[in-house]
Formats: structure tokens, sequence, C-alpha cells
């Protein structure tokens, strides 16, 4: 019993180690060659409700495909939450797309990561596949004309100024 | 946060971890940081060349077993995934040239034999019978480091690496990247898979 919970306390102690060091955030966003479409998708949200990347044409979008497990999705999560918070003012929309994982998880995550943006399903990885996804997080932002503009591999403090003005510019 | 944890507490671990003492590798190699966790014992491997890093940290086969079977894989395809020596590994490029790899061009190199990393596509061969659930499946895919990838500056990667080599055995790492093109070999040698404890 002492042995499993020592292993207990080691493993929790891993689980922090790896929250510490995930927050050191990646920085800025790669521009993406001109003309690259944005693969459509249908995908539902916790509450059944269906999202299609052609219904937010005309308003720039930032999309962040992650899961529950990837500690840099984790610790990005709050600064999207506050760049969402600014962001929905503005007319510039966010999604995030969860790669494979079912809405109960997706549920618990929240309770301790509480967002407001819509959080997507793609149970079978599918949408993730069609879009130049590697590894995760991975975030793309979109123009009002449905073309990849920018992305971001790793984590980024999305409430930053810098990096939310480059989203700006797209309404112009 | 973990659960339980306040922010005065994950601060204070942080202290510790920033304590972890680190030690040069005696092989002349000054990109090569070696370090243990004082808390957890576990070991960690950090080769840097030009603002680019790669960071191997030990992974403990029972903290790899649990994720597994939580996800998916039944106990006996989640010790396979264990046992053949899991690190976390963080690729970071905060220099100023484009990074790009692919994993298939790396070799272990275990009692002098080359040995392929056991990459993504590698591990999906070996689950081709359909017995593996499609949300395991999904699972392991995403949660290894991409085989191939491309950094530009300020990017970077989470995710597994697994090397096919037995929990303590050690194994050099030859790695190659292209630095704006250019490509770069470097090794890393004497690292430590985690014993199952």
């Amino acid at each position: 019993m002492k042995k499993r919970t020592q292993l207990f306390v080691l493993l929790l102690h891993l689980a922090v180690l790896q929250v510490s060091v995930a927050q050191q955030p990646g920085e800025g966003l790669t521009l993406m060659p001109e003309g690259t479409r944005a693969p459509e998708f249908s995908l539902p949200d916790m509450d059944g409700n269906t999202f299609r990347l052609s219904d937010y044409r005309g308003k720039p979008l930032i999309i962040n495909f992650w899961a529950t497990w990837c500690p840099p999705c984790r610790a990005e999560m709050p600064s999207m939450q506050r760049a969402w918070e600014k962001l929905q003012q503005e007319d510039i929309l966010m999604l995030a797309i969860n790669v494979g994982e079912d809405e109960d998880t997706i549920f618990q995550f929240t309770a301790n990561y509480p967002v407001d943006f819509p959080l997507l399903l793609d149970l079978d990885s599918t949408v993730t596949g069609d879009w130049p996804v590697k590894g995760l997080p991975t975030t793309y932002v979109v123009d009002p004309g449905g073309n990849l503009v920018y992305k971001a591999i790793g984590g980024r403090e999305w409430d930053d100024e810098a990096l939310l003005d480059q989203v700006r510019a797209l309404k112009k | 946060m973990p659960v339980g944890m306040n922010w005065r507490q994950l601060k204070v671990t942080r202290v510790l971890v920033l304590g972890i003492s680190l030690l040069l590798i005696s092989a002349g190699n000054t990109e090569i940081l070696r370090s243990e966790d004082s808390e957890t014992g576990l070991k960690s491997w950090k080769w840097s060349r030009e603002g680019i890093s790669l960071q191997l940290v030990q992974r403990l086969p029972d903290q790899t077993r649990g994720f597994f079977q939580a996800r998916g894989f039944t106990a006996e395809e989640a010790d396979l995934i264990a046992g053949s020596c899991v690190f976390q590994s963080i690729f970071r490029n905060d220099g100023s040239q484009l990074l790009s790899y692919n994993l298939d061009h790396w070799k272990v190199i275990h009692q002098g034999v080359e040995l392929p990393l056991q990459t993504a596509e590698r591990w999906a061969q070996k689950w081709q019978d359909g017995a593996v659930t499609q949300a395991a499946r999904i699972a392991l895919r995403w949660s290894l480091l991409p085989t191939r990838q491309e950094y530009r500056p300020g990017d970077y990667n989470w995710g597994m690496t697994s090397y096919g080599v037995a929990p303590g055995e050690q194994f050099d790492l030859s790695i190659v990247v292209n630095l704006d093109g250019a490509r770069q070999i470097a090794r890393i040698n004497g690292i430590e898979c985690a014993r199952d404890r």
C-alpha cells in the first residue's frame, strides 16, 4: 500500500512538473502561403449543435486543434479564453477542435479550464487529418475569405496584444 | 492545474523544479545537458544548437501504462508501449532559422546495433489487425512527437518518443535536423530508459 501511495505522489509530482514546463509558450504567428484554402468541416459541439466552417465566412476566425491530455494545450487555454473575451466584441471568432476525445472527457476538463468559445468534437480525427496538422496544439487563423493566413505550432499567450493585432488586421 | 494543488503549491513546486541539478555531460559536447529531478529521480537530456533544442525526459513505464490504458488500450497493449522506452520530448525552435526533421532519419544505437525509432507509423503497423479501438489509435497517433515536422521560429511540439529498448537499458541517439535546409547531425550518448518502480 505504501509503495502505491509513493507511486501516486510521484505521478502527481510529474503532472505538476509537466504543467510547469508547459507554461513556457512559443512566440508569434507564421504566415502561410497565399491562397491556402481552409478545409471545410462540419462538427458537433458538446450540446450536439453543428458548426460548419462556411458559417464563419466574412469574419476572421481562430481555430485551435487540441486534446485534454496535451500539456501545452492545457497551458494555453486560459489565455485563449482571455483573448476570446476581447475578440468576441470585435466580431472575431474562435473555435477549438478536440482531437479524438468524447464529450464526457471534455466536460470534465472544462470544470478546471472553463472556456466560453465553442469546443467541437472530432471523434474520429477525420477533420484534423484534412487540415495540415501534425502535432498538438496547432492553431490557424482563417481570413474572412476562408483562406489560412497564419499558423502557430505549440502553445501561445493568445491574449498578447501584438499577436491579436495580426488577427485584427484581417478585418480591414 | 492538477486537482488538489493551489497556485502557491504549484509555485513552490516550480521552485523545486528550478532546483534540478544540471550536470554537463563530460563527453566534451557542450550542447548536451543531462539533468536529474531531485524529487522524482527522473533524468532528462537536452540537446541545443543555434536556438533549437530537443529535451528528452524519462517517463516511468507505469506513467505510460496508465496513460494508454485510460485511452482504450488493453493492459497487454499498454504494456507493450510502456516497455519500449518512452520519453516525453520537447522540440523547440527559439532560434531564427527554419527547423525541420524526419524521425525516420534518426537512429537508436543500442549495444552496437542501429535501430529505428518507434514512430507513429511503426506503431500503427503493429495494430493493423484492428483489435485496437479507434479511440486508442487516435490517442497514440497524436500523443507521439510528429514523425516529420517543420518549426518556424517560435514554434514547438511536445510528444512522446519511443525507442524500442527495454526499461533500464541505455542507448545512444543519432539526430538529424535541417536548419534553413542545411543538414546537421548530432549524437546524444548514454540515454537511459526509466526502470519500472
